[in-house]
Protein backbone atom coordinates (compact mmCIF):
# COMPACT_ATOMS: atom_id res chain seq x y z
CA UNK A 1 0.00 0.00 0.00
CA UNK A 2 0.95 3.69 -0.51
CA UNK A 3 1.96 4.02 2.92
CA UNK A 4 0.56 7.25 5.05
CA UNK A 5 4.02 7.48 6.67
CA UNK A 6 5.68 8.51 3.25
CA UNK A 7 2.64 10.84 2.68
CA UNK A 8 3.75 14.70 3.61
CA UNK A 9 1.01 16.66 5.83
CA UNK A 10 -2.10 18.37 4.59
CA UNK A 11 -1.92 22.02 3.44
CA UNK A 12 -4.00 24.11 6.26
CA UNK A 13 -5.71 24.53 2.46
CA UNK A 14 -6.32 21.01 2.81
CA UNK A 15 -7.18 20.64 6.56
CA UNK A 16 -9.60 23.28 6.32
CA UNK A 17 -11.76 21.92 3.43
CA UNK A 18 -11.43 18.59 4.91
CA UNK A 19 -12.71 19.70 8.23
CA UNK A 20 -15.45 20.85 6.48
CA UNK A 21 -15.80 18.03 4.47
CA UNK A 22 -16.03 15.89 7.76
CA UNK A 23 -18.62 18.19 9.69
CA UNK A 24 -20.87 18.02 6.50
CA UNK A 25 -20.64 14.15 6.37
CA UNK A 26 -21.47 13.86 9.96
CA UNK A 27 -24.96 15.54 9.13
CA UNK A 28 -25.73 14.43 6.13
CA UNK A 29 -23.69 10.97 5.44
CA UNK A 30 -23.98 9.55 1.67
CA UNK A 31 -26.83 6.77 2.25
CA UNK A 32 -25.19 3.15 3.03
CA UNK A 33 -21.88 4.52 3.64
CA UNK A 34 -19.67 4.66 7.56
CA UNK A 35 -16.89 6.63 8.44
CA UNK A 36 -14.79 4.83 10.78
CA UNK A 37 -14.13 7.15 13.79
CA UNK A 38 -10.94 8.47 13.94
CA UNK A 39 -8.68 11.11 14.72
CA UNK A 40 -7.06 11.25 11.12
CA UNK A 41 -8.02 13.73 9.18
CA UNK A 42 -5.89 12.78 6.37
CA UNK A 43 -6.57 9.10 5.99
CA UNK A 44 -10.52 8.03 5.63
CA UNK A 45 -12.00 4.45 6.32
CA UNK A 46 -15.52 3.69 4.95
CA UNK A 47 -17.69 1.13 5.38
CA UNK A 48 -19.72 0.49 2.29
CA UNK A 49 -23.14 -1.65 2.01
CA UNK A 50 -24.37 -3.56 -0.80
CA UNK A 51 -27.32 -1.67 -1.63
CA UNK A 52 -30.81 -4.34 -1.31
CA UNK A 53 -32.52 -5.72 -4.39
CA UNK A 54 -28.63 -5.62 -6.25
CA UNK A 55 -25.90 -7.95 -7.17
CA UNK A 56 -24.60 -7.21 -3.80
CA UNK A 57 -27.28 -7.05 -1.62
CA UNK A 58 -25.85 -8.04 1.96
CA UNK A 59 -22.14 -7.88 1.40
CA UNK A 60 -20.01 -5.36 3.26
CA UNK A 61 -17.46 -3.67 1.58
CA UNK A 62 -14.54 -1.01 2.71
CA UNK A 63 -12.90 1.96 1.41
CA UNK A 64 -9.91 3.62 2.53
CA UNK A 65 -9.33 7.46 0.70
CA UNK A 66 -5.99 8.94 1.69
CA UNK A 67 -5.83 12.88 1.22
CA UNK A 68 -2.60 14.37 -0.31
CA UNK A 69 -0.72 17.98 1.19
CA UNK A 70 -2.94 19.98 -1.57
CA UNK A 71 -6.12 18.46 -1.85
CA UNK A 72 -8.28 19.37 -2.98
CA UNK A 73 -6.11 20.85 -6.05
CA UNK A 74 -5.08 16.90 -6.49
CA UNK A 75 -7.30 14.21 -6.28
CA UNK A 76 -7.38 11.72 -3.08
CA UNK A 77 -6.05 8.25 -3.09
CA UNK A 78 -9.18 6.14 -3.04
CA UNK A 79 -8.85 1.91 -2.80
CA UNK A 80 -11.03 -0.72 -1.63
CA UNK A 81 -9.75 -2.86 1.39
CA UNK A 82 -12.06 -4.89 0.90
CA UNK A 83 -13.30 -4.98 -2.81
CA UNK A 84 -16.47 -6.27 -4.25
CA UNK A 85 -16.26 -8.54 -7.43
CA UNK A 86 -16.74 -5.65 -9.93
CA UNK A 87 -15.12 -5.37 -13.66
CA UNK A 88 -13.37 -2.31 -12.97
CA UNK A 89 -12.56 -3.15 -9.43
CA UNK A 90 -8.93 -5.36 -8.96
CA UNK A 91 -8.35 -7.20 -6.62
CA UNK A 92 -5.61 -5.21 -4.80
CA UNK A 93 -8.56 -2.93 -4.01
CA UNK A 94 -7.33 -0.06 -6.64
CA UNK A 95 -10.43 1.11 -9.06
CA UNK A 96 -10.72 2.41 -12.48
CA UNK A 97 -12.69 5.64 -11.91
CA UNK A 98 -11.75 8.50 -14.49
CA UNK A 99 -12.83 11.02 -11.50
CA UNK A 100 -10.25 9.87 -9.26
CA UNK A 101 -7.68 10.42 -11.69
CA UNK A 102 -7.67 12.14 -14.76
CA UNK A 103 -11.51 13.43 -14.58
CA UNK A 104 -10.46 14.77 -10.78
CA UNK A 105 -12.24 18.15 -10.07
CA UNK A 106 -11.50 20.43 -6.94
CA UNK A 107 -15.02 20.42 -7.19
CA UNK A 108 -15.71 16.57 -6.10
CA UNK A 109 -15.73 15.82 -2.15
CA UNK A 110 -15.70 12.62 -0.66
CA UNK A 111 -19.32 12.63 -0.39
CA UNK A 112 -19.78 12.92 -4.85
CA UNK A 113 -16.85 10.05 -5.22
CA UNK A 114 -18.87 7.76 -2.55
CA UNK A 115 -22.29 8.44 -4.89
CA UNK A 116 -20.25 7.78 -8.05
CA UNK A 117 -18.86 4.10 -6.42
CA UNK A 118 -22.08 2.98 -5.03
CA UNK A 119 -23.91 3.77 -8.66
CA UNK A 120 -20.83 1.88 -10.11
CA UNK A 121 -21.63 -0.87 -8.08
CA UNK A 122 -25.31 -0.77 -8.50
CA UNK A 123 -25.42 -0.24 -12.29
CA UNK A 124 -23.35 -3.76 -12.24
CA UNK A 125 -24.78 -7.12 -13.58
CA UNK A 126 -21.99 -9.65 -13.43
CA UNK A 127 -20.05 -9.91 -10.52
CA UNK A 128 -16.15 -10.32 -12.23
CA UNK A 129 -12.94 -9.45 -12.21
CA UNK A 130 -11.22 -6.99 -14.79
CA UNK A 131 -9.85 -9.11 -17.70
CA UNK A 132 -6.48 -8.04 -16.74
CA UNK A 133 -6.23 -8.51 -13.44
CA UNK A 134 -3.80 -11.11 -12.82
CA UNK A 135 -1.41 -8.92 -14.46
CA UNK A 136 -2.15 -5.65 -13.67
CA UNK A 137 -2.13 -6.94 -9.70
CA UNK A 138 1.50 -8.63 -10.21
CA UNK A 139 2.74 -5.45 -11.76
CA UNK A 140 1.51 -3.27 -8.52
CA UNK A 141 3.11 -5.65 -5.91
CA UNK A 142 5.75 -3.07 -4.80
CA UNK A 143 3.08 -1.24 -3.56
CA UNK A 144 1.76 1.02 -6.40
CA UNK A 145 -0.13 4.13 -5.66
CA UNK A 146 -3.21 3.78 -8.35
CA UNK A 147 -2.92 7.51 -9.14
CA UNK A 148 0.42 6.49 -10.90
CA UNK A 149 -1.26 4.29 -12.91
CA UNK A 150 -2.19 4.98 -16.89
CA UNK A 151 -5.50 4.18 -17.20
CA UNK A 152 -8.04 3.12 -20.35
CA UNK A 153 -11.11 4.37 -19.27
CA UNK A 154 -12.95 2.20 -21.96
CA UNK A 155 -16.41 1.03 -20.87
CA UNK A 156 -18.59 3.53 -19.84
CA UNK A 157 -21.80 0.46 -19.02
CA UNK A 158 -20.83 0.09 -15.45
CA UNK B 1 -44.69 67.41 14.79
CA UNK B 2 -41.72 68.87 13.42
CA UNK B 3 -38.20 66.11 14.09
CA UNK B 4 -35.38 67.43 13.71
CA UNK B 5 -32.75 65.21 13.51
CA UNK B 6 -29.37 65.80 15.05
CA UNK B 7 -27.49 62.51 14.49
CA UNK B 8 -28.22 59.09 12.22
CA UNK B 9 -25.92 56.17 11.75
CA UNK B 10 -26.17 54.35 9.20
CA UNK B 11 -25.46 50.33 8.19
CA UNK B 12 -24.80 48.96 5.18
CA UNK B 13 -24.27 44.92 4.27
CA UNK B 14 -22.64 43.92 1.33
CA UNK B 15 -22.77 40.50 -0.51
CA UNK B 16 -21.53 38.87 -4.00
CA UNK B 17 -24.15 38.28 -6.08
CA UNK B 18 -22.86 35.15 -7.35
CA UNK B 19 -26.24 32.45 -7.42
CA UNK B 20 -24.24 29.98 -4.96
CA UNK B 21 -23.17 30.44 -1.32
CA UNK B 22 -20.09 28.92 -1.12
CA UNK B 23 -17.02 28.92 -3.38
CA UNK B 24 -16.66 24.95 -5.11
CA UNK B 25 -13.12 24.73 -4.81
CA UNK B 26 -12.29 26.09 -0.91
CA UNK B 27 -15.83 25.33 0.30
CA UNK B 28 -15.75 28.52 2.44
CA UNK B 29 -18.62 31.08 1.91
CA UNK B 30 -18.39 33.76 -0.98
CA UNK B 31 -19.01 36.56 1.43
CA UNK B 32 -16.37 35.29 3.58
CA UNK B 33 -13.07 34.94 1.92
CA UNK B 34 -10.67 32.02 0.79
CA UNK B 35 -8.43 30.14 3.39
CA UNK B 36 -5.40 31.87 2.83
CA UNK B 37 -7.04 35.24 3.05
CA UNK B 38 -7.88 37.54 5.89
CA UNK B 39 -10.50 39.99 4.90
CA UNK B 40 -13.72 39.33 2.60
CA UNK B 41 -14.25 42.32 -0.54
CA UNK B 42 -12.00 43.67 -2.35
CA UNK B 43 -9.01 41.34 -0.52
CA UNK B 44 -9.92 38.04 -1.71
CA UNK B 45 -12.56 38.49 -4.88
CA UNK B 46 -14.77 36.60 -6.51
CA UNK B 47 -14.12 35.94 -10.50
CA UNK B 48 -16.39 34.64 -12.78
CA UNK B 49 -15.67 32.16 -15.72
CA UNK B 50 -17.20 32.24 -19.90
CA UNK B 51 -19.50 29.36 -18.12
CA UNK B 52 -20.55 31.32 -15.21
CA UNK B 53 -19.39 29.84 -12.14
CA UNK B 54 -17.94 31.76 -9.43
CA UNK B 55 -15.01 30.70 -7.55
CA UNK B 56 -12.84 32.98 -5.31
CA UNK B 57 -10.28 34.43 -7.42
CA UNK B 58 -7.06 33.09 -5.25
CA UNK B 59 -8.90 29.11 -5.64
CA UNK B 60 -9.31 29.34 -9.46
CA UNK B 61 -6.04 30.48 -9.52
CA UNK B 62 -4.58 27.50 -8.22
CA UNK B 63 -6.45 24.84 -9.75
CA UNK B 64 -5.98 26.71 -13.35
CA UNK B 65 -2.15 26.86 -12.90
CA UNK B 66 -2.03 23.46 -11.55
CA UNK B 67 -4.16 22.20 -14.95
CA UNK B 68 -2.26 21.69 -18.62
CA UNK B 69 -2.59 22.09 -21.00
CA UNK B 70 -6.08 23.40 -20.95
CA UNK B 71 -7.55 23.80 -17.39
CA UNK B 72 -11.36 23.18 -17.43
CA UNK B 73 -14.28 24.45 -14.80
CA UNK B 74 -14.26 22.43 -11.31
CA UNK B 75 -18.16 22.68 -11.85
CA UNK B 76 -19.09 21.79 -15.42
CA UNK B 77 -16.09 20.71 -16.97
CA UNK B 78 -15.86 23.70 -20.01
CA UNK B 79 -12.43 24.63 -20.83
CA UNK B 80 -12.34 27.06 -18.39
CA UNK B 81 -12.31 30.99 -19.72
CA UNK B 82 -12.33 34.22 -17.35
CA UNK B 83 -15.58 36.15 -18.07
CA UNK B 84 -14.42 39.03 -20.03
Amino acid sequence: MAGSSQQKALSRIAANRLQKELTEWQLHPPTGFNRKPTDDLQRWIIALDGVPDTIYAGEHFELQVEFPEHYPMEAPQVIFTKPPLHPHIYSNGHICLDILYEAWSPALTVSSICISLLSMLSSNTVKERPPDNDRYVRNCKNGRNPKDTKWWFHDDKV
Amino acid sequence: MKVKIIKWHAVGVWTWDAGEDTCGICRMAFDGCCPDCKFAGDDCPLIWGACNHAFHLHCILKWVNSQSPQPHCPMCRREWQFRA
